[in-house]
């Protein structure tokens, strides 16, 4: 089984990603949902990695961490006190893409929905993963910032590579990069995240840093 | 030489090259392998410090050199693989002291994923590995060690590169986690099958763990591999600190562990990441002693798929019949049509009736048979994890299909005759897998069981000219049709006996063939397997989906013992049991009652609401398929057709009812999940339908065809596949090109079947380059055809920037441009 916090929380993320705004989900959706939740059980195979490396800074829109450059005034922003960087990645393995191109064929509404549960999984996985990193850095003095990833913003999807290299995703987790940088498999992330030894906090994630304010899939933060 | 060894004692290899290498100055990020060529000594004085701590095996320094890599560096591969063997010779020259030290070329995995699920082929992944095999052999190498793999298809390709271009001895190893599979899905025995039937010379376990971990996987090796085993452990599990990776089992605990291992039987014993020379000193010291027996046989008859092994044992199991065009004309179509969706669905529905292992038969006189089955494979196993069984008569269709399998498939088949032994046989040996042995031969099927039984008897015999055990040989004694051989059942049972107990091979039957030109076939079907199960029948080629013959299947398990305390006969046929109870109590209150009193009962009638409405017909056709109701749509459309005209049904309740949920779709009142349900739900009232019609019409209209496809470099099709279901449902032809699809073969594919609309999706910016370039191909070589985009980067403004006729926001904004478009 796989340990999962909220579980009232996943299945609001899931009906969020698939378009439903303010609108309440009705009954049959709602059983198909929780139907994929307990499939993806069985083939979900968790796996992360991190490394911490000093945070070098050119100047506020240029930072350096192992042999990695990154000239990003998003980065930079996101960053913004950081001494430290975490490297992160994180997937549910291939059996999710087997189980969803599957169900493509046979029954599409079941393989968008568990498409959106997957990604519903995967956010949380990686909540839950970023706590346990928080924990170990808080005890040299250090707080974490939100995490953010290559293609976010200004901060290149090419550095997807390095990250992945370094973290040597392949060997390590299973996961893998095709030429035009799509990870496979497809439910996962790569990331870095900044820490500093001030406590800001920072309540602005992923979603609601996003630019694009008339997005369907905006989470509903009022 | 290394082969010999292997017989007599146990091998030990070296520990890890790349913390060594990091001691001596390697920066993170940087290649270790240009190390060859600019730290040549540092390299080399590793190799001999294994050397003198007692490796018999050390491996070259050339882990991640291979052709994908290392393609435009400063450095040649044919230069970084040299000098690396080159230094292991060294090494072994100036430290083994006579000793006989083997230089294994060291080959990684390419660090990309192979499709379907990657973008990397297979053939390219074979060419990745060739390149730099070769160089290994001209350098020198006395053995190949493919090692760290996670997905048992590249492991493939590697052996298989190393199997044709170079005469060296190959050893496998890969990385399992604690579930005991490697990260790609495959099991201890798929991965063991796999090898063997490619006849590595060791195969086993590194990295990933430490050697306590590593015990119950070692356990497991042992159970089904009768091939030396090699462990190669971390020093310890991996473990965090400070950010850092770090491994903190000490040389001495390491060897007491490795000495547990060799003492278990591991043949091949070493370390991995974290490992040093001290750990293989410590560990050779206390394992030198411990006595050496070679793996034994296992006889099993196992076969098996990326993620699955089908053993074959007491329990009988189950050939899927269904993909095989033989009398069926709808099979036939899809084949002429390459309408691969079709066969791949018989394929998840006999595997979602039980079938244990597919057959797979796309044999027709006018199709290219050779590409069609490779193409067949290929898909099939992208969507289930059933082995398969490829069933052909030309030798080169099924050379192409057991060399794209992802595992070790069944054969279907040999005969007794010379020409088909000596064009099967050198196949199995080379790519592995389980042949299934017809009992005829030049002179045709003999009438007697002992006719059969010798046949048989003779395949096996020339079988073990090439090396090909009893285990991979399953018998079929052939069932001939009684009603025009009255003694052909009872010699066909009794054949099966005697192959079965007297040869002590397992066996196979066609069991349908039995009653070809009977009247109600299933009863003759379903007691012939039976007794056919009683005579020791290991695996039957039937249809899954019959069910008689799984009532049959299902009810000798449970009478034989075989079904421990009846727990599978009892939930199947248990939830069936209710479930007709419940259908009984429903008709019975639809005698009772009028329509009236139904509608005012509401709820309270059995069945719940929807039952409430069917019996009082407020269900129609229309409301079903607005509320995506899949199961009762098509029988609503059935009963419709009791008074109705197929045509006059679809323009009256189908399609109102998809417009009004499309029309809720655009207003923000349906969503997604119901958009889809209620397609699924139309297209299933459709099929229905469309049987009709096919029954009652020659010819039926004319659809339009588009093609959909999602761009080359994009591996994301499930904004594709649900366009597609909704086109499909406004009755348009739609050609699914898939996904990773290059422009040119869009082109050609519009050319050739005058398509006058092209779908396209991408999902990121880096492949909307690639949408972009199609469009332009498109636009330059036919540009009367017009061009839809639509996927998760793209708006208007970039849709029109890159020169596309539409943007569809959504999947029903498509529909609507295609139907003004084409209509």
């Amino acid at each position: 089984m796989l340990e999962t916090g909220n579980k009232e929380m996943l299945k609001r993320e899931a009906v969020r990603y698939l378009g439903y705004g303010r609108h309440a989900v009705d009954e049959q959706t709602s059983a198909l949902i929780d139907r994929s939740f307990s499939d993806l059980q069985s083939v979900v195979n968790r796996k992360s990695i991190y490394r911490f490396f000093d945070l070098e800074w050119i100047d506020p829109e240029h930072v350096c961490f192992g042999n990695v450059h990154v000239t990003s005034k998003s980065l930079g922003r996101n960053l913004r006190g950081c001494e430290k960087i975490v490297l992160f990645g994180a997937t549910l393995g291939i059996g999710v893409d087997q189980l969803i191109r599957r169900k493509s064929l046979t029954d599409m509404a079941d393989a968008v929905v568990l498409q959106a549960c997957a990604a519903a999984l995967l956010e949380e996985y990686c909540d839950m993963c970023q706590e346990t990193i928080a924990e170990e850095l808080r005890s040299g003095g250090y707080f974490l910032r939100p995490r953010f990833s290559p293609g976010y913003g200004d901060f290149s999807m090419e550095h997807q590579k390095s990250v992945m290299q370094i973290l040597d995703c392949a060997k390590t987790i299973g996961l893998t990069m095709t030429d035009s940088y799509m990870m496979s498999p497809t439910k996962s992330v790569t990331a870095v995240i900044g820490a500093g030894t001030s406590d800001i906090r920072c309540h602005t994630k992923g979603c609601e840093a996003c630019e694009k304010q008339d997005c369907i899939y905006r989470r509903n933060t009022t | 030489m290394i082969r010999e060894d292997l017989r007599e004692k146990r091998l030990f290899f070296d520990g890890g090259m790349g913390t060594l290498l990091q001691e001596k100055g390697l920066k993170a990020g940087e290649l270790p392998e240009i190390w060859n060529l600019e730290h040549s000594e540092e390299v080399i004085s590793i190799h001999q410090a294994y050397i003198e701590a007692g490796s018999d095996i050390i491996l070259t320094n050339t882990f991640g050199a291979n052709a994908l890599k290392f393609h435009d560096g400063v450095y040649s591969l044919e230069e970084i693989t040299k000098t690396a063997v080159a230094h292991g010779k060294e090494a072994v020259r100036r430290s083994a002291g006579g000793r006989n030290v083997y230089v294994a070329l060291d080959v990684g995995p390419t660090g990309k994923l192979l499709k379907p699920m990657g973008d990397l082929a297979f053939e390219e992944a074979y060419e990745a590995f060739r390149e730099v095999m070769q160089y290994g052999e001209e350098a020198g190498a006395d053995l190949i060690h493919i090692e760290t793999m996670s997905d048992t298809y590249e492991i493939k390709a590697a052996v298989l590169a190393a199997k044709e271009n170079t005469n060296l001895p190959v050893f496998v190893t890969a990385v399992f986690d604690e579930r005991k599979k490697l990260l790609t899905g495959a099991d201890v025995p798929a991965f063991v099958s796999l090898l063997e039937g490619l006849r590595v010379d060791a195969l086993g376990i590194n990295c990933g763990m430490g050697p306590e971990q590593m015990i119950p996987i070692l356990e497991e090796l042992q159970r089904y591999s009768s091939t030396p085993v090699i462990v190669k452990p971390n020093a310890g599990l991996p473990k965090q600190r400070d950010g850092e990776t770090v491994f903190d089992v000490e040389p001495d605990a390491f060897a007491q562990t490795m000495r547990k291992i060799a003492g278990s039987g591991a043949a091949v014993i070493g370390g991995c990441c974290g490992t040093t020379p001290e750990h293989i000193r410590a560990m050779t010291a206390v394992c030198l002693e411990i006595p050496y027996e070679p793996a034994g046989k296992k006889n099993l008859t196992m076969v098996s798929s990326y993620g699955k092994t089908v053993i074959f044992g007491e329990e009988s199991k189950i050939i899927g019949e269904r993909i095989n065009p033989t009398g069926k004309k709808k099979f036939k179509q899809a084949l002429v049509e390459r309408d691969m969706d079709y066969i791949l669905r018989e394929g998840i529905r006999q595997e979602d009736n039980g079938a244990h292992i597919l057959d797979v038969n796309v044999g027709l006189p006018d199709i290219d048979e050779v590409s069609m089955m490779k193409e067949a494979v290929t898909a099939l196993q992208g969507v289930t994890s059933l082995p398969l069984q490829i069933d052909t008569v030309d030798p080169r269709a099924m050379e192409e299909a057991l060399r794209v399998y992802n595992g070790k498939p069944m054969v279907n088949s040999v005969s007794g005759k010379q020409e088909s032994m000596d064009a099967v046989f050198p196949l199995i040996q080379k790519y592995g897998g389980v042949v299934v042995g017809l009992t005829l031969d030049e002179t045709g099927i003999p009438e007697t069981a002992d006719g059969r039984v010798e046949i048989a008897e003779r395949i096996l015999k020339e079988a073990e000219k090439y090396g090909i055990e009893k285990k991979d040989i399953v018998i079929d004694v052939l069932a001939m049709t009684v009603s025009s051989e009255p003694q052909g059942a009872i010699v066909t049972l009794e054949a099966l006996r005697r192959v079965r107990r007297e040869l002590g091979v397992h066996t196979v039957l066609g069991v349908s063939n039995i009653s070809f030109g009977l009247p109600f076939r299933p009863v003759i079907n379903a007691n012939f397997y039976t007794l056919a199960l009683y005579n020791g029948l290991s695996a039957g080629i039937i249809n899954p989906s019959s069910e008689d013959m799984m009532q049959s299947y299902d009810a000798y398990h449970a009478l034989m013992g075989l079904d421990e305390n009846c727990s599978r006969y009892v939930a199947k046929y248990g939830a069936k049991a209710a479930a007709q109870k419940e259908a009984a109590q429903r008709e019975a209150a639809q005698k009772a009652m009028t329509q009236e009193t139904a509608k005012s009962l509401g709820n309270a009638v059995p069945g719940g609401e929807k039952g409430a409405e069917m019996l009082s017909g407020e269900l129609t056709l229309k409301t079903a398929i607005e509320r995506g109701l899949k199961e009762e749509a098509p029988q609503m459309a059935d009963a419709l057709l009791k008074t109705e005209q197929p045509l006059e049904i679809i323009n009256t309740y189908l399609i109102p009812a998809l417009d009004h949920v499309g029309k809720g779709f655009e207003e923000g009142t349906v969503f997604l999940p119901q958009l889809l349900m209620s397609a699924d739900a139309a297209k299933a009232a459709f099929e229905v339908l469309k049987v009709k019609i096919a029954s009652e019409e020659s010819g039926t209209e004319k659809k339009e065809k588009i093609i959909l496809a999602t761009v080359k470099g994009d591996i994301h099709d499930i904004g594709k596949n649900i366009v597609k279901v909704l086109l499909e449902n406004y009755s348009f032809d739609v050609i699914d090109l898939g996904k990773d699809v290059a422009p040119e073969l869009i082109l050609q594919t519009a050319k050739e079947q005058e398509v006058r609309l092209v779908g396209l999706s991408a999902l990121m910016t880096t492949t909307v380059a690639s949408m972009e370039e199609t469009i332009r191909l498109l636009k330059k070589e036919l540009p009367e055809c017009k061009i839809m985009v639509g996927g998760a980067v793209l708006n208007q403004e970039y849709a029109d920037m890159i020169g596309a006729d539409f943007y569809g926001k959504d999947a029903m904004k498509s529909v609507y441009y295609a139907q003004e478009l084409l209509k």
